[in-house]
């Protein structure tokens, strides 16, 4: 049964990271390229970096924590643990989008204070 | 099978919680396109890419908590306590639910008249400086 949950976990999870990723991607892309002035080749490098480092950290931490799991003895385990974990890694991503989109907001405002005042 | 209970619960409670977030999500971002518009003065591209980043994490942060507080540690032993557990998980879930849409709102009104106030004071400081 663990393999089987394994199997679920990863593709769950990975399916889910990728499209939240792509998302990012392609939306972000706007902001940093106004807060650069629309210099395109710097922001599709960040955007890039970006991008890499959170599938990185993401499925990093997916296939981390898959060595603390207990034996799944039968289907309601393997139900209740991929759930779980799912919601967490849901929840992770939530948190990091959220701390890029506020780190992201503060960059434009300071940088506006730069050059308005 | 003592388990068969606690797997039906599992089975009404997954589908339903995505289908109020998907739901809530749908009326909730389908409408606030206008206020982005709004909010960023009418340049589409980044008011469109706002309310889809807004979209994604609403769905990540609402399915992740969904999917959170799923697990059910006792067994359920008849149906008159499967209904009882399953209401009280939904109706929870479905509050929860609301004072998001509350607070998305509450996001979007405040978004909008900053930015009308900011137009009123840009007016205001064209027509000061015309006038001198």
């Amino acid at each position: 049964m663990n393999i089987l949950a394994y199997i679920i976990y990863f593709v769950l999870t990975y399916l889910i990271t990728v499209q939240a990723g792509f998302i990012f991607y392609r939306n972000g892309k706007v902001y940093i390229l106004r807060l650069l002035n629309g210099d395109e080749k710097l922001t599709d490098f960040i955007n890039k970096m970006l991008l890499t480092g959170y599938y990185l950290l993401n499925l990093g931490h997916v296939a981390f924590s898959v060595h603390s799991w207990n034996t799944i003895e039968s289907r309601m385990e393997l139900v209740t643990i991929v759930t779980t974990l799912t919601g967490r890694i849901m929840l992770i991503l939530a948190i990091i989008h959220f701390v890029n989109m506020t780190v992201i907001f503060l960059f434009s405002k300071y940088k506006k204070s730069i050059f308005s005042s | 099978m003592k388990d068969a209970l606690n797997f039906t619960a599992y089975l009404i409670y997954l589908p339903a919680v995505i289908f109020l977030t998907w739901y809530v999500a749908h009326i909730l971002f389908k409408n606030s396109r206008v206020f982005m518009n709004d909010i960023f003065g009418g340049k589409v591209d980044i008011a469109l890419s706002t309310n889809k980043l807004f979209e994604t994490g609403f769905y990540l942060l609402n399915l992740g908590c969904a999917f959170l507080v799923m697990d059910i540690t006792y067994d359920i032993k008849d149906s008159r306590s499967l209904l009882e557990v399953l209401s009280a998980k939904l109706g929870g879930f479905s509050i929860y639910l609301g004072i998001m849409l509350f607070f998305n709102l509450y996001l979007f009104f405040r978004g909008r008249r900053i930015a009308k106030q900011k137009a009123k004071q840009a007016e205001a400081l064209k027509s000061t400086g015309s006038l001198a």
